[in-house]
């Protein structure tokens, strides 16, 4: 597809579904990368290149980040409002990827601008297909913005 | 003595306005003269005929006690027949004088007769006088024949001379009558017109302490005693004075006797049918022609009528106000009941608005406690109010005290004066009390308390007073009862609201954090086959315990949300246990964990005994206890410390459990006890042990918060309920 290799960043609290999403990725080979952070504040820190993050050439722009509401201290919307309220950032695509189905979540996240919604489904085939889909679409059919470094 | 006596009998009785009395006046003078006539006569006879003296004497003191006699006579009243007897012995011995004389019919008999003549017209009137005239002309000519030597025209002359003189009294009494029937008219005139005016009239002296001489018919339908009556006892209207008045009129009576100045003034006596009456007394002093006072002339008007029909208007200007006020008072309470929700503060401006508007010395308002056994003071006015809010001055609910018993009885309880009431609670801060009333706040059959009023005045509650201030009672009494439904219903409606989040909390929880493990499950399964295929056997096995550990927080997650859900609903008998039993059970749980750590755990002696359900408990500690070991990061001298604050309040004891571990930013100290929240994905948890935690002790009435930062450990406080044997108990 592109020349340079993709960049999905993961924010996903639970171990278990970060691997899930991993593996089903890396599977059907469309991620050349994903890395995956445990909480809001690291994948904060990345973003914003602070503390262990500070180098550029180390701490590269994804190309779609991956967002878990529910997040240890600092929450998915948080995160999510970080992102679309700094003028570099908010161009990069941002899909929330929950297990939540409630309305008040999906409306939150509209509100703060995420580009798309995704509850996790219950099941192995239906979780590998919506992988599948959400790899062709975001990374093969969509196109991405140019991104800084 | 000796003279007033010598006065009073030498002194004529009072000449009055009629003839009788003139004439019992003139007689006594005559009287009086005639006790001199017989010395003169014996001097007389001394000087001219010395031989008669011995028969002089016998005659004159013969004369004196005839003379005694008669004047005793007259004094008793019989004047006529003293005046018949007198005009008839002068005559007698006018003509024995002349008979002795042998007959000498000269001028001195003539002159005599004359006088007598005269006399007997005064005392006797024209007919007197004719008879005497006649018999001093029949005995001139028996005389005259008796002589010897009738001279007919002597007796002729002496008979016309007697005549003549009869004539002469006759017109002269005859115009003396006329003047005194002139002035007999004008005087009864006068007297029908005071005596048929509207009001009473009286003479009484100056001296002789105001003794009444006249006072006119009206009296008797006054004071109801006759106009006899009051002259018999010249000194009756001083005793009917009024007591309230009689000091003051006798006063002000002696005052103008000395000033002499007009009397005018309004006092009260008391009318012989004991009824009070009210009199208008204007007086005047009388003086003679020289100006030496004589009498008071006064008028009595009365006035009772008016007096009665000011002191009812005042009565009721006074009732009409009372009530408007009352009125106005209870307008206000009841707008103050119906739009204050606040209790306090409804209570507060209830008894300020009473205490002012009825300018009473104290108003309070006492609540029944929870279990009825205290009244506890809740509203009071003035610094007293003041003073015993602030020492939440409290009485038992018994009859003892005035509010007690109308508590304990429902009813109002009147004390008109406190010092005779034995009832009431001498209170040293409302030292001017003097009558106090005690009401019942009842609502729908409910009693919630009292409310006690108090005066500064003995008998300041009229029967009016009390119902309007029931009224009041019974106002502030819906309201409270109105304004504890409000708080209740607001407090339903909180937990209400607090359930419902709770609620919307679970099933969103449900939604997701249950659906979590799930996701887990189904993927990995899925991932089984792969590995089997594959046959990856050190995937299968990481799989496998994947599947297996999110089973485990799902199976986890599905207890604490039944737990969770058990708190409230399920409920054990409340103990009092004493709360370092508790600990020892806690730390004896959790041995497990303590086993791997070296933490130092430090129990303070001497707990309080809680009151409470002791399998929550022990969850609590439980939870706060493995919360602060899971927490403990990289201490190197890990400790745990389990206290009590040193005071008890509310009957509430405030506990402690402190740890030095890595403690939590302040930004998430509500965020903790919210459910499913977690703050540390890392460390194993369901997010449910704090809100549980809060749970348990707001079941019990207590509450829980923290004091922590990050890097410098938390100390979780929690209060519970002490024993009710704790409370005599200082806690060290």
């Amino acid at each position: 597809m592109i020349g340079e290799p993709v960049l999905v960043m993961l924010i996903e609290d639970n171990i278990d579904h970060a691997e899930l999403v991993i593996r089903t990725l890396e599977e059907h080979r469309i991620a050349n990368r994903v890395r995956h952070f445990a909480d809001g504040q690291t994948a904060l820190d990345y973003l914003f290149r602070r503390r262990e993050f500070s180098d550029p050439e180390t701490s590269r722009r994804p190309h779609l980040i991956l967002l878990d509401l529910r997040l240890p201290r600092i929450d998915g919307v948080e995160v999510l409002q970080a992102i679309k309220n700094d003028d570099e950032l908010k161009s990069i695509p941002v899909v929330i990827l929950t297990t939540s189905e409630a309305e008040k979540d999906v409306i939150r996240a509209y509100m703060h601008h995420a580009n798309s919604y995704l509850v996790k489904p219950v099941g192995f085939e239906e979780f590998k297909k919506l992988m599948d889909d959400l790899g062709f679409y975001w990374l093969g059919w969509n196109t991405h913005p140019l991104i800084k470094d | 003595m000796m003279m007033r006596i010598v006065q009073r009998w030498l002194l004529p009785s009072p000449l009055n306005n009629n003839e009788g009395a003139l004439r019992a006046h003139i007689l006594h003078y005559i009287l009086l003269f005639l006790f001199l006539a017989p010395p003169l006569h014996i001097v007389f006879i001394y000087f001219q005929k010395p031989s008669n003296l011995n028969a002089a004497l016998t005659l004159a003191v013969s004369s004196e006690i005839i003379n005694i006699g008669l004047f005793l006579l007259a004094r008793k009243g019989y004047i006529r027949v003293v005046s018949i007897f007198l005009v008839g012995v002068l005559w007698l011995y006018t003509a024995l004088a002349a008979y002795l004389n042998l007959g000498q019919y000269d001028v001195i008999f003539a002159l005599g007769n004359a006088i007598i003549i005269i006399l007997a017209g005064i005392l006797l009137g024209g007919k007197g006088s004719l008879v005497i005239a006649l018999l001093s002309i029949s005995a001139g000519s028996l005389l005259i024949s008796t002589n010897g030597n009738f001279n007919f025209r002597d007796w002729i002359i002496a008979s016309i001379f007697f005549l003549t003189i009869f004539g002469l009294q006759l017109l002269s009494s005859k115009t003396a009558r006329r003047a005194l029937d002139r002035t007999q008219a004008s005087r009864d005139q006068y007297r029908s017109l005071l005596e048929n005016l509207p009001v009473t009239a009286y003479i009484s002296e100056i001296e002789n302490s105001g003794a009444l001489t006249y006072v006119s018919p009206q009296v008797a339908d006054l004071f109801g005693y006759t106009q006899d009556e009051f002259l018999n006892d010249s000194h009756l209207w001083k005793k009917i004075l009024h007591p309230d008045d009689r000091e003051r009129i006798l006063y002000q009576n002696n005052a103008s006797d000395a000033t002499q100045g007009a009397r005018e003034r309004e006092y009260k006596l008391i009318a012989k049918n004991n009824q009070v009456v009210w009199v208008n007394d204007q007086a005047a002093l009388i003086k003679s022609g020289n100006g030496v006072p004589l009498y008071w002339l006064g008028v009595w008007t009365d006035i009772t009528g008016l007096k009665r029909a000011a002191l009812e208007q005042e009565n009721s200007i006074v009732a009409a106000t009372s009530r408007a006020v009352q009125l106005q008072t209870a307008a206000e309470v009841a707008r103050i009941s119906s739009s204050m929700l606040d209790p306090e503060e409804l209570l507060t401006t209830a008894v300020t608005l009473i205490r002012e508007h009825f300018n009473y010395y104290y108003v309070g308002i006492f609540l029944l406690d929870n279990d009825n056994s205290h009244i506890i003071l809740q509203a009071g006015t003035g610094q007293a109010g003041e003073q015993m809010i602030k020492e939440k001055y409290q009485l038992e609910a018994v009859s003892s005290s005035m509010v007690g018993w109308s508590v304990v009885h429902q009813k109002a309880r009147i004390a008109l004066d406190v010092g005779a009431d034995a009832v009431h609670f001498k209170n040293p801060l409302l030292p001017l009390t003097r009558s106090e009333i005690a009401l019942p706040l009842i609502s729908r059959g409910e009693t919630l308390g009292a409310m006690t009023i108090q005066s500064e005045f003995s008998s300041a509650f009229s029967d009016a007073d009390v119902i309007a201030l029931q009224a009041m009672a019974d106002q502030i009494a819906n309201a409270i009862a109105a304004a504890q439904l409000l708080s209740e219903r607001s407090d339903l409606i909180g937990e209400l609201e607090r359930r419902n989040a709770e609620l919307e909390r679970f099933a969103y929880t449900v939604s997701h954090d249950l659906k979590s493990p799930l996701v887990t499950i189904r993927g990995y399964i899925g991932f089984l086959q792969e590995d089997v295929n594959k046959n990856d056997i050190p995937r299968f096995t990481k799989d496998l315990s994947r599947i297996a550990s999110a089973a485990d927080t799902m199976q986890n997650l599905l207890n604490d949300l039944l737990e969770l859900s058990r708190i409230g609903r399920v409920a054990h008998p409340f103990e009092d246990i004493p709360f370092n039993q508790i600990i020892h059970d806690t730390l004896e749980l959790l041995a497990g964990s303590f086993d791997q750590t070296n933490i130092n755990v430090v129990v303070q002696d001497n707990l309080p005994i809680i009151h409470g359900d002791r399998i929550r408990l022990l969850e609590v500690t439980q939870n706060l206890l493995s919360n602060a070991v899971k927490f403990m990061g990289d201490q190197p001298a890990p400790r745990i410390e389990i206290g009590c604050d040193e005071r008890i309040k509310d009957g509430l004891a405030t506990f402690f459990i402190r740890d030095n571990g890595v403690g939590i930013d302040p930004q998430y100290h509500e965020k903790i006890f919210g459910l499913f929240n977690r703050l540390a994905p890392e460390i194993e948890g369901t997010g449910v042990g704090l809100p549980l935690v809060r749970r348990i002790v707001e079941v019990h009435g207590g509450e829980v918060w923290l004091d922590s930062g990050l890097g410098r450990g938390s100390i979780f406080f929690f209060s519970l309920p002490t024993a009710i044997s704790n409370n005599d108990r200082a806690i060290d």
